[in-house]
């Protein structure tokens, strides 16, 4: 009896410990990211979210304006074009799952998710970029919105999938069409899973870099929201400043990379709060 | 209207026969119990007959359900459900919308109400004849949840009802339910018949249920239609062995 209970003992210290081995790192990234993010927003004011980096070297910081305007414009834009598209992929699987073309849409999804991204960024580099001879805001939309997709569209169907079949009995059995049944009672009964799968797509959009080396153009030198020109974004200020030797261009992808992470927290707190979870 | 005539209906799933030769005509204005020991093929009957079952892959369906002598095979499928109603097991009104947006949901697809003081009155007039009314008129637009079993049936009765169909199946609507809730479904159910002139069919497992609430009997056992006619004579005196031992619980 005592060896059993000694057993389970040390069992349940070795899971918390396992547990505490995955936690520690995740914590630690995000309390570096606070402290030296918070820092170097301290120091920069409010012009961080307002100015242009100052020259490399300088002892000034400027700010994070055109990677921050420009993340804005890129996650609506391809949440925009993205969601739709993923939201339609996801119903047309969930009504016509088991049939050929489903499983075909399935797959392609599948394969779209394994794509390297940088890969993504390439192709909207040669269909959009190379014929509209140049680098533009519109172009590292689509390379995001392709990116964000398949996430969304299997986050989505499996959301729709966990509705019981007996509240899609229901609707057709009062005459509502196939279409009613998905939009007004299927997805309004998953709406709290299929948030959950939006909120993956915009944290794709915001967080993800690579789709958007070919695409965007890294434009740092003005503001600029117009879709058609060249923009910075924060995970590419990031992505190039972290690479620098200048200490104040480090201190900003830092500033960035806690606003990245304050904006996606934000999103899904907000989120969560309004849409209550439907109880069945 | 709402005469549904049920001619020499076979059905099988993946080849396997679930229903082999159901010949029956069920009445407006009157209960038909359906019944039968399980896997007999109630639930599918009912099913073919708003063809739900089309949801079930590998279905097939011969012979012909006929509603006031159209071929429902040959009718828009959404059509047939709007006029043949059906109310399951489970009580499952739609847990993301209100008690009154349940009973509202179909009026308001179909257009059946021209204004908001109209939608108002068809659903109270139909949470009333589901007996529901006096215990959620204070609180019509809190979710279905938070009623209980019994009343939660009850709602999917209203809003069934509030589709204004001619014919209302249900399958074994009381079997998951208390006696007091049982008996105002049973009520229901049988001024359906008598007040609103539908035409009633409902599958169950209590020979006592069909005896309170049925007009007609018809027995199935193994996908065969074994015996049908009036539930007095039936009850008194069942003509067939199966239908006896049925009764007396030793099927």
């Amino acid at each position: 009896m005592k060896g059993r209970l000694a057993l389970d003992k040390a069992f349940t210290l070795a899971v918390i410990i396992v547990a505490l081995a995955g936690i520690i790192p995740l914590l630690h990234l995000l309390a570096t990211v606070a402290v030296r993010g918070g820092e170097a927003i301290l120091r920069a004011g409010p012009g961080f979210f307002t100015e242009l980096p100052a020259p490399p070297g300088s002892r000034r910081l400027g700010g994070a304006a055109p990677a921050l305007a420009g993340s804005l414009v890129l996650a609506v834009m391809s949440t925009a074009i993205g969601v739709p598209l993923a939201f339609g992929a996801a119903l047309f699987l969930y009504e016509f799952r088991g049939t050929r073309l489903a499983r075909a849409a399935r797959a392609f999804l599948m394969s779209l998710l394994e794509i390297p991204t940088v890969l993504v960024g390439i192709l909207v580099y040669v269909l959009l970029v190379v014929p509209l001879h140049g680098q533009s805001l519109l172009a590292g939309s689509l390379a995001l919105a392709i990116v964000m997709l398949p996430y969304v569209a299997t986050y989505v169907e499996s959301a729709l999938r966990q509705v019981p079949q007996t509240y899609r009995e229901a609707g057709l059995a009062l005459g509502l069409t196939r279409a009613q049944v998905a939009l007004r009672i299927v997805a309004g009964i998953a709406r709290r899973g299929i948030l959950a799968g939006l909120i993956i797509g915009l944290s794709k959009a915001i967080g993800e870099t690579a789709p958007l080396l070919f695409t965007v153009g890294g434009a740092r030198s003005s503001v600029n929201i117009n879709p058609l020109r060249p923009g910075d974004a924060a995970p590419l200020l990031i992505f190039h400043y972290a690479q620098t030797p200048y200490d104040n261009w480090r201190m900003l992808a830092w500033g960035a990379s806690l606003v990245l992470v304050a904006a996606v927290l934000l999103i899904y707190v907000v989120a969560k709060a309004f849409v209550r979870e439907v109880r069945m | 209207m709402g005469l549904l005539e049920v001619k020499d209906l076979r059905v099988t799933i993946s080849g396997r026969k679930i229903l082999e030769g159901v010949s029956f005509t069920f009445k407006p204005g009157t209960v038909t119990a359906v019944m039968g020991p399980s896997g007999s093929g109630k639930s599918t009957l009912l099913r073919s007959l708003n063809r739900l079952l089309e949801l079930v892959p590998g279905a097939r369906v011969e012979g012909q359900v006929l509603l006031d002598g159209e071929d429902v095979y040959r009718m828009n499928p959404y059509t047939v459900r709007r006029r043949i109603g059906m109310v399951f097991q489970s009580p499952n009104p739609f847990p993301h919308i209100s008690i009154y947006d349940n009973v509202a949901l179909a009026p308001r697809l179909h257009g059946l109400a021209k204004s908001r003081e109209e939608l108002d009155e068809l659903v109270e007039w139909a949470l009333r004849k589901a007996m529901l009314w006096d215990e959620v008129k204070d609180r019509l637009h809190r979710p279905p949840t938070e009623l209980s079993g019994g009343q939660q049936q009850r709602l999917s009765l209203a809003r069934a009802i509030a589709a204004r169909p001619e014919v209302l199946l249900l399958d074994e609507p009381t079997a998951n339910i208390d006696p007091v809730n049982t008996r105002k479904i049973e009520e229901s159910i049988v001024s359906f018949a008598r007040e609103l002139g539908m035409t009633v069919v409902i599958v169950t497992h209590t020979p006592q249920q069909a005896v309170r609430i049925s007009d007609h009997i018809l027995f199935l056992y193994m996908g065969r239609q074994v015996e049908a006619g009036p539930t007095r004579s039936l009850a008194l005196e069942p003509r067939t062995r199966l239908l006896a031992q049925y009764f007396k619980g030793e099927l």
